[in-house]
């Protein structure tokens, strides 16, 4: 017992120096890299905030002020406005849509059938396929069928198309996760397959239902060029972005680009913080 | 149902007529593809009865046991509980409840919800499953844990929560497979009493799974030894003990020597029968003839150091103490190890390892296994 303690010491105890060792080389190295990381990666958002307050007709440097006029702009326009409501809207409903899809694909795969693999194949498809393909994919497919562009019709079957692979992704997981034991014991004591469903398995998965939710309606709210290609007369916040400087250096941009970053990385972070208690509740 | 099987059926020489039959199985085979994994299974449970299926690993006690909770659909044969035939109810329509060998607690309930589900899904009214759950609690004595969650729990107490979410709901028969295995030899032993306390106090048949034969020895009023899907023998825990049928209920229960050889000489009961030269007394439960190829069983426990019928001699090999006894393995001449266990107090005099001994046991402790 004795010695196999002292064992356990001493391997902490290498394991403990060996990083102390290398800590001129690779550790710099590996320090200035980070750094690096960061600074792209962060940088240009730290950038587009300072700009966004920024007290000047020309977006871009130097800073000459701050102002919340921009922000002011950006909430007075309609079409930013409607804009913005469209993309909320739209990302609920497709999250809303995918991650139903997702639960029952996810259900579905927890027996064995013939074409699995198959289904598997064709509902990860979207993520492998370029978004520009995708694009156009889609494009044709609305145009055979006859089907006008429509915020609700067109990009909404986008945006699912897109969205439902991540869906499945993050729920499935957990479904598989489930212990069968656990619905078992449920019917054991007299509950109907409904009421498994509704008394057990839904309230188990709820944290990661409720993830798979929130980071479905980031990737919606953010989907650019899928959207591009089949949508109509009603836009959202992406694509009214990019004509904002297609068209013209609208000094407002970085405002807007700050409230998009906002509400999808709150998305998406309510997302983590959901998946966290998922796996906690596994465990 | 009404025409009795065909088939040798162990169970009924056993049963005592008074008592009602809680669950009987009939020829009931179950094959997974093409995996057979239970072979014309046959047995009456006693209602009231602490009845253990006992059996190593893969031999088919968890298929048989979801056969008859209604998890798996037997391929062949009929399954009867409280003589109602009950192919084709689902487990929620089923007198029985099952604690599942992981106990599949709600993760998402505490204690007090994990106990009133069942009643709650039967839409039993409220102040009903206050009392019950209440009273389940105080059997399996978890009073005071009732807004814990399972994760809070100890082993142990899971356990109990386990235990008390299918007795509030009163089966006529409960369900048990291996619940016992995760936990440590004391809570075990501890969990074990506690059972047995239970099963007296509320009457209900217990259909236990375990691979321990310890543990199915000291719980259980009739043991089913299984072994490849097959029921291998049926009796009191004494009968299984005392007088195994077969070499694998012999080497599965308890710790054995065998000793396979030829009757030489026949007096009665009590047979003498030479292995590799060696003489040995025993007796036999069935007729056996001169000549006739036998196995001897002797229990460890059974060989001494003192005077007896036969005697073995060899050296010592290799002595192990065990507390209460001490483990003493013994070459013959010819290589043959016999193993025998003696107790601590009678062991002062035992020789060295290497040192020349003498093990000797009496013809009514040895007993002769034809086949
Ligand atoms: N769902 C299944 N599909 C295919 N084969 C199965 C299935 N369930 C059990 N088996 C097989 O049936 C046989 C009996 O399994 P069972 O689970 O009843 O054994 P057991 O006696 O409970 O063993 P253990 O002590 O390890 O739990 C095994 O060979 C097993 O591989
Ligand atoms: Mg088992």
């Amino acid at each position: 017992m004795s010695v196999l303690a002292a064992t356990a010491l001493d391997d902490v105890g290498s394991a403990a120096q060996r990083p102390r060792r290398s800590l001129n080389g690779w550790s710099i190295a590996l320090f200035i890299y980070a750094t690096a990381f960061y600074l792209f990666l962060y940088g240009p958002i730290a950038i587009i905030v300072l700009l966004s307050f920024n007290n000047s007709e020309v977006t871009g440097l130097p800073f000459r002020g701050a102002t919340t006029h921009w922000y002011e702009v950006v909430f007075a326009r309609p079409d930013l406005m409607s804009a913005l409501f469209n993309s909320i809207a739209l990302g609920f409903i497709s999250a809303a849509i995918a991650t139903a899809m997702a639960f029952f694909l996810g259900l579905s795969f927890r027996r064995d059938y013939v074409g699995q693999q198959l289904v598997l194949g064709l509902v990860l498809l979207p993520i492998i396929l370029p978004g520009i393909l995708g694009g156009i994919v889609l494009l044709i497919f609305f145009g055979y069928l006859g089907i006008r562009p429509g915020l609700y019709t067109t990009v909404l079957v986008a945006h699912v198309n897109w969205v439902l692979p991540f869906a499945f992704l993050t729920l499935n997981g957990r479904l598989q996760g489930l212990d069968r034991a656990v619905e078992e014991a449920a019917m054991d004591l007299g509950a109907r397959t409904h009421q498994v469903m509704l008394r057990v398995v839904l309230p188990i998965i709820r944290p990661a239902l409720v993830a798979t939710l929130l980071f479905s309606f980031s990737l919606s709210f953010d989907e650019f060029i899928r959207t591009l290609f089949v949508m109509g007369y009603d836009r959202t916040v992406p694509v009214v972005l990019w004509s904002a400087i297609v068209d013209r250096l609208a000094p407002e941009l970085p405002a807007m680009a700050v409230i998009t970053i906002l509400i999808s990385t709150a998305g998406s972070l309510c997302g983590f913080a959901f998946a966290a208690r998922a796996s906690k509740r596994q465990a | 149902m009404a025409n009795p099987p065909t088939k040798e059926m162990p169970a009924a020489i056993q049963l005592d007529t008074a008592t009602p039959i809680s669950v009987s199985v009939r020829n009931v085979y179950k094959t997974f593809d093409t995996t057979p994994a239970l072979k014309d299974i046959a047995l009456d449970i006693r209602r009231g009865e602490f009845f253990s299926l006992l059996g190593p690993s893969g031999c088919g006690k968890t298929t048989l046991l979801r056969s008859i909770g209604g998890f798996e659909t037997p391929t062949s044969g009929t399954i009867l509980i409280d003589g109602k035939d009950v192919g084709g109810i689902p487990p929620y329509g089923r007198p029985t409840n099952m604690i599942f060998q992981q106990l599949a607690l709600f993760p998402h309930l505490d204690v007090y919800e994990n106990v009133a589900f069942g009643l709650r899904v039967q839409k039993k009214p409220k102040e009903q499953i206050d009392g019950r759950v209440k009273g389940a609690l105080a059997l399996v004595r978890l009073e005071g844990y009732e807004r814990r969650m399972p994760s809070q729990l100890s082993g142990g107490q899971r356990q109990r929560v386990a235990m008390a979410r299918a007795l509030v709901n009163e089966p006529s028969v409960l369900l048990l497979d291996e619940p016992l295995g995760s936990l440590d030899l004391q809570l075990r032993l501890q969990m074990h009493e506690e059972l047995r306390r239970l099963q007296r106090t509320l009457g209900n048949t217990f259909v236990f799974v375990t691979h321990d034969q310890g543990e199915a020895m000291s719980m259980s009023d009739r043991i089913a030894v299984m072994n490849g899907g097959v029921i291998v023998q049926l009796g009191t825990p004494e009968d299984i003990y005392e007088r195994p049928q077969s070499r694998f209920v012999a080497q599965f229960v308890g710790h054995t020597n065998l000793f396979d050889g030829k009757v030489i000489r026949i007096e009665g009961s009590r047979v003498t029968v030479e292995s590799d030269g060696i003489s040995l007394a025993a007796t036999t439960p069935t007729p056996v003839e001169l000549g006739q190829a036998v196995t001897v069983v002797v229990r460890y426990e059974r060989l001494g150091l003192g005077a007896g019928d036969t005697t073995l001699r060899g050296n010592v090999a290799e002595r192990m103490f065990l507390g209460g006894t001490v483990r003493v393995v013994m070459a013959l001449s010819g290589g043959r190890l016999v193993t025998a266990d003696i107790a601590s107090t009678a062991a002062t005099g035992l020789p060295a390892i290497g040192e020349p001994v003498a093990l000797t046991f009496n013809a009514s402790d040895s007993r002769v296994l034809v086949a």
